[in-house]
């Protein structure tokens, strides 16, 4: 036990990220706490995997497509390219193959939050874009929108508002359903949380199809809210979550296509 | 030790946010609803700052956050003393390797896991919750720490359920709380 304790401890260095000229940074190719027979596996799966995961059937959204152009303005990018602390951002990120399923290539933030200067970057990042805009209510989509939304909530000052699965919060709720890949679930809300005419972000640690966060900004509006912006630190563009938001902005830290 | 008897001027804030819901998860059970307090910032953020005060010079190395109301409040915790943060999450929510640890309750079992290698041998931690019962679940927060040679310093909750003795359930370890609730 202490053995392979020891051994994990030891993390190889990572690879460097790759930052794109435009500035959008993307993770690297994926760095595990696994041995170097998963990296070969991950990388002979990864086509299968996204393939699988993709062969989901689930409708578009019915609003404006975003084209790519506003889809590169949803990332980070200043006139002077990506900012620094992206790149230690992304790299700590680590890649579980085969959870929680076979095929699927998972994201792990649990690595980021194991580095204090790493985790800090992510909430400023998502601080300094939003303290600025009257945002009176942060969302946060159980469980790891837990972790992210009520730091950036309690830096600008907003009420923070989890977003649970069913029979989780006590008292009055509404509910709204959304498709998974295989069946339904469901995502609650506190009636009287949320005012009419409050601003809200909806908070999540990644977007893949997108259901989780059109269901939360379902139950955000249907109080009366008004959804400025979604907020995310991963996007599997592949999976075309961005375009299941309808007409709602997205803004994510990092890309990643495994 | 609980604030509570410390009279801090936050204190009255952060008490009078939290609501109770009679019967809920089930008939007789009074739950303390935190979200009432999340919707004050002036008083979440007391409660925070609460915490930061007392642990900001204690170097803490870990806060390890209870899934999943102790993932709203160990977070900011951990981010204003510069600690990491390591969420103990249900079975089969944390990919790559895990350790377990079984832990009774009322009826039946459950079970609480962690990363292998999220924790090093000799690291201070501290373990968060929103609320102490029976005290199962942090007694299982604090073997899984001790398992791989952390050093519990404390575990810290909002609120405490006293008559239910939560309190000698955690192996002699100190317990800091900002509410007791009869």
């Amino acid at each position: 036990m202490q053995q392979a304790l020891q051994k994990l401890a030891s993390l190889s260095a990572p690879p460097p990220p790759i930052i794109e000229a435009r500035g959008r940074t993307r993770l690297p190719p994926p760095r595990c706490f696994s041995t170097a027979a998963d990296r070969r596996r991950r990388f002979a799966n990864r086509e299968l995997s996204l393939s699988s995961w993709m062969a989901t059937s689930f409708e578009r959204s019915n609003g404006a497509k975003k084209g790519a152009e506003a889809a590169r303005d949803q990332h980070m990018e200043s006139d002077g390219g990506p900012d620094p602390r992206l790149a230690k951002i992304a790299s700590s990120i680590r890649v579980i193959p085969d959870f929680p399923k076979p095929g699927i290539m998972f994201q792990d933030i649990t690595t980021l939050l194991l580095d204090p200067e790493a985790f800090k970057d992510t909430i400023d990042l998502f601080v300094e874009r939003y303290r600025e805009k009257n945002i009176s209510v942060v969302a946060g989509v159980e469980a790891r929108g837990f972790i992210f939304g009520p730091p950036i909530a309690l830096a600008i000052g907003a009420k923070f508002v989890p977003m649970r699965k069913p029979n989780k919060l006590p008292g009055e709720v509404i509910s709204e359903e959304y498709s998974l890949e295989y069946g339904t679930d469901t995502m609650e809300m506190h009636v009287g949380a949320v005012q009419p005419g409050d601003r809200a972000l909806v908070v999540d640690d990644l977007i893949a199809t997108g259901g989780t966060l059109c269901a939360a900004i379902k139950l955000l509006e249907r109080v009366g809210a008004n959804v400025v912006e979604c907020a995310c630190m991963i996007e599997l563009p592949e999976l075309k979550g961005r375009d299941r938001l309808g007409n709602k902005p997205l803004f994510v830290l990092v890309s990643s296509d495994i | 030790m609980s604030a509570d008897k410390d009279e801090d001027p936050r204190m009255y804030g952060i008490k009078s946010k939290i609501r109770v819901v009679p019967d809920f998860p089930k008939p007789g059970i009074m739950f303390q609803d935190i979200t009432t307090l999340l919707l004050d910032p002036k008083a979440f953020k007391d409660t925070v700052d609460l915490f930061v005060e007392r642990y900001k010079d204690r170097n803490i190395s870990v806060v390890a956050g209870i899934e999943a109301r102790g993932f709203i409040f160990g977070p900011p915790i951990a981010l204003a003393i510069g600690a990491k943060f390591v969420p103990l999450r249900k079975p089969g929510k944390l990919p790559g390797e895990v350790i377990s640890e079984d832990y009774v309750l009322e009826y039946g079992k459950d079970c609480l896991q962690m990363h292998v290698g999220a924790v090093q041998p000799q690291e201070r931690a501290l373990v968060v919750d929103d609320l102490i019962a029976t005290g199962g679940t942090l007694c299982a927060a604090m073997n899984l720490l001790e398992c791989v040679g952390a050093e519990v310093v404390e575990c810290a909750c909002v609120i405490e359920l006293p008559d239910l003795k939560g309190r000698e359930r955690l192996k002699g370890k100190p317990l800091y709380v900002l509410v007791e609730s009869h």
